[in-house]
Order: C-alpha cells, then structure tokens, then sequence
C-alpha cells in the first residue's frame, strides 16, 4: 500500500517561508515513494467555528461548505502535514479558523461517543507541523503547539513531528537558512519509511 | 476628559460566557463618573484575517478595507482595551485572533517604520484587560492563547505590567458562568480597579 501524505498549507501568503519549508517535506515524503497532496487553505471556502454547539447533539457541523471536506481528506491520509507561520505568538487566524471547526469530531469522540480511535488506529496515522517564525526567540512556536495537539486529538492522529524554523527576518528567508530545508525533506523520507517499515512488521 | 473604554466581545457566540464576563466588566466600569465604553462584537466587526502581504511594512496602513478602518483609529484613541475570547482549541477563537493579526500595521508603525502609535505623553497610561472563558478545567488552558494577547496590546503601547487578566475554566455550556462562585465579583472588582487606575495615571498627566 503506498502512504498517502497530506500537506496542509494554512499561510495566507502563497509560496512563502511556511509553504516552501512544506514542499521540501513533502518532496522528501514523494521520494520515498508516498503519494502526496498539498492544499492551500486560502484557496478553500469556508468559515471560522460560530461556537453554535449544534454538533454536541448531532455530530454535524451545520456549516456546508469546504471544512468538513478537507477533514474527510485528513481521515483519508496516512500523515498529515499542517503549515503555519507564526503570527503574533500563535498560528495565523486562518489555521486556527479551521481548526476550531474540528468541534464536530470532539463532539463525536466526547460528548456523543460515536468516534474512538483506537491505539491501533493511531499509531498509524502521523501528524507534522511546519512552521516558521520571523523573530529569533526560541519559545516563538510554543503557543502554536496547543492548538495542533487538539487538531491532531480530534482526527486520531499521532503527533509526532514539529518541523520548525525561527529568525526568518535575520536569514531574509527559508531559503538563505543553512539547513532547514533539507530537514525537512530529509524528515519527509524519513517519516515515510517508518510508517512503511512499521506496518509491514505489524 | 472622560476615560474611554473600547471592549471587544471576541466569541463567534453572542451573549455566551465570556460576552457575560465581559459585561460584568464593563457594567462596574459604568458605575464610575465620567466613563464612555464602546462595545464591538467582533461578530459585526467585519475583521477580515491579516493577508501577511506585508505592505503595511511600506504604507503604514493596511491594504484591507474593512471593520478594521474605523477600529483602528479607536484603538489608538481608548484609554482601556478589553479584549474577550472563549478558548477553542487551546487558543483564542480565531475571530479574535484574526484582530490580534491585524494589530501587525501597528506593529510595522512601531518597528519597522519607527513611527509612533499613540503620542509620548500617552504611554503608560492605557491599560488593557483580557478576559477569557474555557470550557476545560485544566489550569494551563489560557497559556496558549496569553502570548498572542501580549503581543497585541504590545504593539499598541501597553506594555505586559499594564495588561489585567481574568481567566475563567470550567465554564462550558451557555450561561455555565452565572454559577461560578467569584467570577461575576472578580469581574466587577476589576473593572472598578481598571477605571480607577486610569484616573489616577490620567491625572497625574493632567498635573504635570
């Protein structure tokens, strides 16, 4: 079976730092031989959560539109890759607008109790996130992780990977950085080899 | 001079728990003489999210015409900016931190363009109030979301010793809040406490 990687880019800037640093995983993660796909959430359509709560009874977002289909896709991926720049200490509002629609699944998984993922289930699944940083400061993704952490909760997902690459503005970009690209490829061949080798053992 | 008061209700749900604690807030602060608040939900505010396009860094303004227009200018001429949000996912709702982001045409006023953001005989005295609600009870639920409120009143000259805070947990489903044993009193104390600070720095200004 041929992994499938799915890169989520959440920058409202196109081919930026987050992107590029991104690519080079999923580049890496393409010559491993995983099948990889890259969606850029600003090309997407749809809306920040509205905190309704309607799918503490039903399960559903009662919101139609690109949010839960992009999550159906995550469901559908051996590893997911989700990008952001740091902004102002955190993801940028993008990321963060489609993560919190990830309420839905939460409901499923502890409210309704229709959704459990079990520790089979998650040791197969893998969770990146990519990030980069304009300031120097060496806790400036701290505050990104949290929000990460439920995304990947929510989706049974095990969070394995930060990819992360700080002082942006002194390097004048990612790819002036010494060696943050090529970790990043180098971790997306990696990643992918482990998945392979441990589900051929189990 | 009255003290302005600008307060922004950040959750995507109107009248939830921390809108109350917002109101709470704000309702002592109505009790003092000479007070004007200005409430935003961010719900009406049309905020569209920060572009990262970065020509503020040029034009010392941002290329997005929307909410922000009119809020830009109160920002800068409040005295005391409360900010409210529920936490959603360990963090700000993204509604509010679609606002923080868009403080970045201060930020590249302040660093970039080493411009001022309020006038000299105005800093230190505005103070800001963060006030958050979350449905979990873990302690640590609002770490996430405090840097990001830092950053943002920092790029507005108010500095991390003038920021309030009042972080409420445990409260979930609507209306959780109005069963809290001291948050609707704590709420009320601050606002009393963020008015009269105010009036003494103002004063003090006003003297000099």
């Amino acid at each position: 079976m041929t992994i499938t990687v799915l890169g989520i880019s959440g920058s409202p800037r196109r081919h930026g730092n987050t992107e590029t640093l991104l690519d080079s995983f999923l580049e890496g993660a393409k010559d491993a031989g995983a099948s990889v796909e890259k969606v850029v959430l600003k090309d997407l359509n749809y809306t920040p959560c509205r905190g309704c709560n309607a799918c503490h009874k039903t399960g559903d977002c009662i919101v139609k539109d690109d949010a839960p289909v992009l999550y159906e896709k995550m469901f559908a991926s051996d590893i997911v890759a989700v990008a952001s720049p740091i902004y102002s200490m955190g993801i940028t509002a993008q990321l963060k607008g489609f993560i919190d629609r990830a309420q839905y699944l939460w409901a499923r998984k502890f409210i309704l109790r229709t959704l459990d993922f079990p520790e089979d289930y998650i040791r197969k699944h893998k969770g990146v996130f990519i990030s980069t940083a304009g300031q120097g400061l060496s806790h400036v993704f701290d505050s990104a992780f949290p929000a990460v952490t439920a995304l990947f909760h929510d989706i049974g997902f095990d969070y394995v990977l930060n990819i992360v690459a700080n002082n942006m503005d002194k390097y004048n970009g990612i790819k002036n950085h010494p060696t943050a690209l090529k970790e990043a490829y180098e971790k997306g061949q990696q990643i992918v080899r482990e998945l392979e080798n441990s589900t051929k053992n189990a | 001079m009255p003290v302005k008061v600008l307060a922004f209700a950040g959750s995507p749900r109107r009248f939830g728990n921390s809108e109350t604690l917002l109101d709470w807030t704000l309702a002592a602060m109505a009790q003092e003489p000479d007070v004007v608040i200005e409430k935003v939900p961010l719900t009406e505010a049309n905020i569209n999210p920060c572009r990262g396009c970065n020509a503020c860094e040029k034009l010392n303004k941002c290329v997005q015409r929307d909410g922000m227009d009119i809020l830009h200018d109160k920002i800068i001429q409040a005295d005391c900016i409360v900010l409210s949000s529920p936490i959603f996912c360990m963090g700000l709702c993204s509604q509010v931190k679609a606002l923080v982001d868009r403080a970045q045409v201060f930020r590249s006023r302040k660093y970039v363009l080493k411009l001022p953001v309020v006038p000299p005989e105005r800093k230190g005295k505005r103070l800001g109030v963060f006030l958050a609600t979350a449905g979990q009870d873990w302690p640590h639920v609002f770490d996430a979301a405090v840097p990001s409120v830092k950053c943002f009143y920092h790029v507005i000259d108010i500095k991390d010793a003038d920021i309030r805070y009042l972080m409420i947990n445990k409260v979930d489903e609507k209306g959780a809040i109005e069963h809290h044993p001291t948050a609707k009193s704590d709420a009320e104390k601050l606002g009393r406490d963020v008015i009269l600070e105010l009036k003494k720095r103002l004063g003090e200004g006003q003297a000099s």
